[in-house]
């Protein structure tokens, strides 16, 4: 007969015990998954072999509850807690999916400490040393000493057959002599704690300085609606009252009846089925008697209710099933509202379902916090039903079940896992509030591969492009797809030289109506967009015709927004994001009003293809930069013959830009091949063309290919967005209002300087981006551009050297005080212009992640044209 | 320390008398009594004063060095002229009320005072309830569980808080409190069962008043108070009480805490 080497009955034993203990798990923890199932198999079926001499060991130890009842519930413990655990994965790999690279391995926790109750001494036994074997933990068991006889019992019987099946000698341990200082030491000791008990030992286990997992007592109120079926309610109550004299703690302790006649109907059928109804003073005798200093008197708890009525001076039929209290008060000075963990019930009156929730509540909240809830009603009733779990600070909500067999699980209910530790939550002091099963008794260990996310290339459904190819395209919107009604969005410049009458003559052909909003201002305004809004809606189109440079794009943009969401808050769509994708604001999805159709004007924001506008708040002086793909034009229609007419200032400006956005895009952390070949092939445009298209405005070729490189451009960086240049190039314009492209170019060589340090301060975040790469990225670049070298060091200085030469071609500053900007404002405005610029959505895919006193120094280098720096950490 | 011959005894018990000898009060304990607990009893009369509680002051702690009492352990408290409240109590039966709420309000303003450094309440009713080998070990393993439960706190519980232990003075002001040897550092809803309890076995009539006074000027709870009466009729027992042992024991043995 398996048994521990030496009887527990000084803290001194525990204390090799446990050592001993610890050695045998270390084994255990070695055992395979087949091993373990085979002992949890040979354990559950040795416990229940023996479920109806341990059901008479408790009765007869306890002198609580009824034999057959235990003999349930050891059934229960065994072959429910087996069967659902039978083929669970508890060792080693318990879960993969390799293609997201993702695995989980269980291991065990080491030892567990058991507190076993009275009330349910060889159950709760049998249920913990079942589901710490199938875990691979030791565990050590404390018994009530007035049941450790029994429970004690229990626990061998399970050893034994667990280490005939090859488990470690004395991986189930216990105490053969409990004492609290025994228990406190086990607690203090173990790995994990795995109490069930009164409060104290709840209390002791969570002071413990080990997790736990403690639960305590209930108060489970049952409300019986008027529309239940009230025989079926009744017997139920009766059958889980009954249960083992009431000692489980899921047990009903009082019942709310809604209504006079339910009422009177669920009296009738109580009385019918054997319950006595205590009478004029004996309702008195009883609340002394079941409780006493507020708690439950040990005398009568798991006693029938003819013993308790007897103890009480109440005589009663011996057959009486349950005594039942017909009372008003749910304040605690009322006994009948207590936890009474026998067959002893209150029976409350409801004027309505309302009066019935309210009392439920209060008598949770004496003493039942976080345990079980229980109602019968007619299933059809879903607003009661809502209202009611609502209402409920119970982790366990039982529907027309009896809460004693249901709470347990996987009797009345097949998905409430079978056990018999239930939690209850923070509302009772507990760490879980589910039913406790072996999951809580792992450590599982999360193996996470590096993985590369999706990436994607969104851009517009239709670019269109060739010098004169508006009308070609434009013909589209009224032959295919049969568009009525077209607004055009567009500056004042634009629209007074004539330039959206070919546009308009185009539309008058087609038969397609339009209008025209011309007051688009550089740096659009939202209160420009709101005017402007306001006759777009008036005229209701089904297309938007946006036509100029970046602002009219922009301004269209947001106008669009603003026509299909007048909802949308700008507060909300400008909150930056770190993924696109994981953003916390949803953006509502435009088009279902009007097609989107942009026609760019100049060669350099690319804002025909990208999802970004900004829009600045006048009266606050908010700027609200978008970004989002909602915001993406369905149409570009990108016709050279539309440029022909930009001044030198602007080809520069433009142009300029377009190189800074190929080459951010390059070297963003989310380039990827898609982009790469778009910013390679806009980059190489701008060396050849620029300084073309700038010196001859009239060189057709120079100006096509400019228009392209700008497009193309656009649609890399729409997708691998931009970095910190872009950045500190933004908060330049802000507060010094240099032009955007050149305050682009004025810091351009020395922030590739800065990414291109082989040992920066810190790396961009994103899975593709492996190593601070930049500088060969930048070289690849300038390969692309002609630029020769024997060493990427020799071609990047080559490059620089070479975009140094263009912006001089192309008439840019040397640097940002040449742009006008005095020294003194410069200073008085650097900290906040640095902040500002690391804050910007564009740093996010930089190769180097900056830091502000960085990008303070790269402002105070252009500003005074310092030499240029390494800018290695 | 010499007692003098004009010596008046007041109260006589199994280890100790009480004598008024002039403007001191002499407590005389039998030579079974060992020293450490007078100096204590003296030393929790200094830190009760100390905490601002109103204590007769302690004059001496010393041997008697002659007479019937040679060698044993005397101290020595300034006498305060006045009555007990118990005897107050007897004689104006009628204004039983007021004195009730006279003696819940003075024991709630000790309550007030914080006294960290006095002997532990739970340590003590843990020690005393492990000792009491009377009660049977399931139960007294039920006791420990419920106490183990407590929070220790840092308030001043008297611990024998009855109203024979109060002094109104004849000269009108406030009253004193005396025999503080079980006083410890604790928490009064505990204080408080204990008072209970102690009414229930000597004066029935007066123990309902005084948990409803108690709990309404306290703002506690009854039930918060009621939770140690189990753990307070245990110490009870342990310390030898012998009126109301059957109360006490059916306390005791109500005790269940368990799920």
């Amino acid at each position: 007969m398996a048994d521990q080497e030496q009887v527990i009955a000084s803290v001194d034993d525990l204390n090799a015990l446990i050592d001993r203990m610890r050695a045998a798990q270390v084994t255990f923890a070695t055992y395979s998954q087949e091993q373990v199932d085979q002992i949890f198999y040979e354990a559950a079926m040795a416990a229940n072999k023996a479920r109806i001499p341990l059901a008479k060991m408790a009765v007869e130890e306890t002198g609580m509850g009824v034999v057959e009842d235990k003999v349930i519930k050891n059934h229960y413990a065994s072959e429910y807690i087996y069967n659902k655990y039978r083929n669970t994965k508890t060792c080693g790999v318990i879960s993969e999916d390799p293609v997201a690279g993702i695995k989980q391995l269980a291991e065990p926790m080491g030892i567990v400490a058991a507190v076993i109750p009275t009330t349910n001494p060889t159950s709760t036994a049998i249920f913990k040393c079942l589901i710490a074997l199938k875990t691979r933990n030791a565990i050590i068991i404390s018994p009530h000493p007035r049941a450790k006889g029994c429970t004690i019992e229990a626990a061998r019987l399970i050893l034994e057959a667990a280490v005939a099946a090859g488990a470690p000698e004395g991986i189930i341990g216990w105490i053969d002599v409990p004492s609290l200082e025994m228990t406190n030491t086990l607690m203090r000791s173990a790995d994990i704690i795995l109490a069930t008990g009164g409060p104290g030992m709840v209390t002791a286990a969570y002071s413990s300085g080990k997790p736990a997992l403690g639960v305590g007592p209930g108060n489970t109120p049952v409300i019986i609606d008027d529309t239940a079926d009230i025989r079926m309610a009744v017997n139920s109550i009766i059958h889980s009252k009954t249960f083992d004299n009431g000692m489980i703690c899921a047990s009903e302790q009082s019942v709310t009846v809604v209504g006079d006649e339910a009422y009177t109907q669920a009296k009738a059928e109580f009385e019918r089925r054997g319950c006595y109804f205590l009478k004029g003073e004996e309702l008195d005798k009883v609340r002394k008697t079941v409780i006493i200093n507020g708690s439950v008197n040990a005398r009568i708890v798991g006693q029938s209710a003819f013993r308790i009525a007897e103890i009480a001076g109440v005589e009663v039929p011996k057959s009486t099933k349950i005594l039942i209290g017909e009372v008003e008060s749910v304040d605690p000075s009322e006994e009948m509202a207590h936890e009474k963990l026998s067959p002893v019930l209150g029976m409350y009156k409801a004027v309505d379902f309302d009066d019935a929730i309210a009392k439920a509540e209060r008598l949770v909240a004496d003493g039942g916090y976080g345990h079980t809830s229980s109602l019968y009603i007619d299933l059809s009733q879903k607003e009661k039903m809502a209202k009611h779990a609502e209402a409920m600070k119970t982790c366990r909500i039982l529907i027309n079940t009896p809460s004693s067999q249901g709470g347990i699980g996987d009797l009345y209910n097949f998905q409430l896992a079978p056990s018999l530790t239930l939690g209850c939550g923070s509302w009772g002091g507990n760490s879980v509030s589910g039913n406790v099963g072996v999951m809580h008794l792992l450590n599982i260990k999360t193996v996470a591969e590096r993985r590369e996310n999706m990436l994607w290339y969104r851009v517009p459904e239709k670019v269109y492009f060739k010098k004169g190819c508006m009308p070609v395209a434009l013909d589209e919107l009224g032959t295919i797809m049969g568009k009525k009604r077209a607004f055009i969005v567009t500056d004042q410049f634009l629209y007074k030289s004539g330039f959206t009458k070919q546009i308009e003559s185009k539309l008058d052909q087609m038969g397609i109506v339009h209008a025209c909003f011309y007051d688009v201002e550089p740096d659009p305004t939202l209160q420009c967009a709101q005017r402007g809004v306001q006759q777009l809606a008036a005229f209701d189109p089904d297309t938007i015709i946006a036509v100029g440079g970046g602002s009219a794009m922009d301004a269209a943009k947001i106008m669009w927004l603003m026509y299909e969401h007048p909802e949308a808050k700008f507060e909300d769509m400008a909150m930056d994001f770190m993924d696109i994708r994981k953003r916390v604001y949803t953006f509502p999805q435009l088009g279902s009003k009007c097609y989107f159709v942009a026609i760019p004007t100049s060669s350099g924001t690319g804002s025909e293809v990208t999802p970004f506008a900004i829009i600045t708040d006048a009266e606050t002086g908010i700027k609200w930069p978008l970004a989002d793909y909602a915001l993406m034009p369905n149409m570009a229609i990108v016709d050279t013959n539309n440029m022909m007419s930009q001044p030198k200032g602007l080809t520069s400006a433009s142009g300029v830009d377009v190189l800074t956005h190929s080459l951010e895009a390059y070297v963003s952390i989310m380039a990827s091949d898609y982009t790469d070949s778009l910013a390679l092939k806009a980059g190489s445009l701008v060396f050849k063309y620029l300084a073309r298209a700038y010196d001859d405005p009239n060189d057709v070729e120079a100006r096509d290919h400019m228009a392209n490189a700008s497009c193309l451009a656009g649609m890399a960086f729409a997708n691998a967005f931009l970095g910190v240049n872009h950045s500190m190039a933004h908060k330049l314009g802000a507060f010094h209002h240099i032009p955007h492209g050149w305050a682009n170019a004025v810091i351009l060589t020395r922030v590739m300087r800065y990414n291109a340090a082989e040992r920066p301060t810190k790396m961009g975040t994103f899975p593709q981006y492996e190593y601070p790469h930049a500088k060969a990225r930048y070289a690849e670049f300038g390969r692309a551009c002609g630029i020769q070298g024997a060493t990427d060091d020799e071609v990047f200085e080559n490059f620089i050297e070479a975009i140094e030469e263009l912006k001089a071609h192309v008439g840019v500053k040397p640097t940002i005080k040449d742009f006008g900007v005095d020294e003194q404002y410069f200073l008085d405005t650097l900290d906040d212009m640095s902040e500002q610029a690391f804050n910007d959505q564009c740093t996010g895919a930089n190769p180097r992640y900056p830091l502000i006193s960085e990008i303070r120094e790269l402002y105070l280098d252009a500003y005074y044209d310092r030499e240029a720096k390494s800018y290695e950490d | 320390m010499i007692l003098s011959d004009s010596k008046v005894e007041l109260v006589r018990r199994n280890n100790k008398v009480v004598y008024q000898d002039g403007n001191r009060l002499v407590k005389v304990f039998n030579e079974r009594k060992p020293g450490s607990d007078v100096f204590n009893e003296a030393l929790n009369d200094a830190r009760v004063a100390e905490a601002g509680g109103r204590v007769p002051r302690v004059l001496e702690v010393s041997q008697i060095k002659d007479g019937e009492w040679e060698g044993s352990w005397a101290l020595a408290l300034k006498f305060i002229p006045g009555r007990t409240l118990e005897d107050l109590i007897a004689e104006d039966k009628g204004n039983l009320r007021g004195y009730m709420e006279q003696f819940a309000q003075l024991q709630i303003d000790i309550q007030t005072a914080d006294a960290p450094l006095l002997n532990r309440q739970k340590d003590k009713l843990r020690r005393m309830i492990n000792g009491c080998k009377a009660i049977d070990p399931s139960v007294r393993y039920d006791l420990q569980m419920r106490l183990d439960g407590l929070k220790g706190g840092t308030k001043v519980c008297h611990g024998d808080f009855v109203a024979s232990n109060i002094i109104v003075p004849d000269d009108g002001s406030d009253p004193y409190v005396c025999d503080w040897a079980h006083v410890t550092a604790g928490v009064p809803e505990v204080d408080a069962a204990q008072t209970f309890l102690l009414l229930q076995v000597k004066h029935p009539e007066r123990a309902q008043l005084y948990l409803d006074l108690y709990s309404r000027m306290s703002d506690t709870p009854r039930q918060l108070i009621l939770h140690w009466v189990p753990v307070v009729a245990a110490a009870e027992l342990a310390r030898g009480r012998q009126a109301g042992e059957k109360y006490l024991w059916q306390q005791v043995e109500s005790v269940f805490n368990d799920v």
